[in-house]
């Protein structure tokens, strides 16, 4: 039949046509054939490969799906372990944030506590020592007066002990001496 | 210089004077050499150095006492200084008063006074010393300028002192 359908082909003119829309009756029988055919033959040889290239292609695809899905819930599981994280450091920092305030704080009292001791202890070293200083001032003084009227009394005195007075004084010692006994 | 040679240049001093018969006068000047030879420095300094000859301090000593002290005495403390004994003129001289004294049964009385004492003053002091100690004494006034007025007498260990500079010394260690 395929060898008559050709026959016929070659017979006919193909520059002449019975319609201007529709073919020949012999072409739409053998086109039709050959259409079926050519189907017929990409469907069993084809088909498998077409039918295994979208398989794969499915397989591909739903592999991307689960990679992405997987990814996306890796994604996610970082996500919320750097939310955790987060939360964490957050906790963390108001934690060292807290023990910082707390260690400045008894910074400060315990600063406040030695700062205060040693103006206390400052006072008392000032205070001894303005009353040591006025009691080594009067001291001084004392014996500055002392020492000026340990010089100035003798001669003052043999300045004022006449000659009179010094006969007096052995005459005195003569009688003292006279009425010991 | 030891005791001995103290004691042995006294005693050949007291028989020198006692010798020349007037161991009172030498006994009386000699107890001022001593006492002026301790008092003055510049003294004491001249005829104690040994730079200057013996002949030159034994001239010191001539100058000094001429006219001013008997020969006797002039003599005698040229002696010790001429033997170079200068050091120990005091120590010597008082040996020989404590010995003119133990002689005569008598204590040395050192007394020092501002100014010089009359005789009578020193005649009254001397019977006053007597009672008060209970020994015969044989008085020797020092002018010891020092002692600003009043009297100090010394008998053996006793002290007795009336002085205004005592006085004073005790007024200062008051004040």
């Amino acid at each position: 039949m395929i060898v008559r359908a050709f026959s016929l082909l070659a017979a006919e003119d193909p520059t002449v046509t019975h319609s201007w829309l529709l073919p020949e009756t012999a072409e739409i029988i053998y086109g039709g054939l050959a259409s079926i055919l050519v189907f017929g033959l990409l469907y069993k040889f084809a088909g498998p490969l077409a039918k295994k290239a979208l398989v794969a292609r499915t397989e591909r695809i739903q592999k991307e799906l689960d990679g992405a899905a997987q990814a996306r819930t890796s994604s996610e599981t970082d996500a919320a372990d750097i939310r955790k994280t987060l939360g964490d450091i957050d906790s963390e920092r108001t934690r060292l944030l807290a023990e910082a305030d707390a260690q400045a704080a008894a910074l400060i009292v315990d600063g406040r506590t030695r700062i205060a001791s040693e103006i206390a202890d400052l006072e008392a070293k000032a205070a001894a020592d303005l009353v040591a200083a006025q009691g080594r001032g009067a001291e001084e003084l004392r014996s500055e007066i002392s020492l000026l009227a340990s010089r100035a009394v003798p001669a003052v005195v043999q300045a004022t002990l006449t000659d009179q007075t010094k006969q007096d004084l052995i005459e005195a010692f003569i009688s003292s001496v006279g009425a010991m006994r | 210089m030891s005791k001995a040679s103290i004691e042995a240049y006294a005693r050949a001093l007291f028989e020198i004077a006692e010798a020349e018969g007037h161991v009172d006068i030498v006994e009386n000047e000699l107890f001022r050499v001593a006492r002026a030879f301790e008092s003055n420095e510049q003294l004491r300094s001249t005829l104690t150095d040994a730079t200057i000859p013996a002949d030159r301090r034994q001239n010191i000593v001539d100058q000094l006492l001429g006219g001013k002290a008997s020969n006797t005495t002039t003599q005698l403390v040229s002696l010790v200084v001429g033997s170079g004994r200068s050091k120990d003129l005091p120590a010597i001289i008082d040996t020989l008063v404590k010995r003119a004294s133990s002689e005569k049964e008598l204590e040395v009385a050192e007394v020092r006074s501002a100014v010089e004492l009359s005789a009578d003053q020193q005649k009254r002091l001397a019977a006053a010393l007597t009672k008060a100690t209970g020994k015969q004494v044989n008085l020797k006034v020092v002018v010891d300028p020092a002692v600003i007025g009043g009297l100090v007498a010394t008998v053996g260990d006793e002290v007795i002192d009336d002085t205004v500079r005592t006085r004073l010394e005790q007024l200062k260690s008051r004040i």
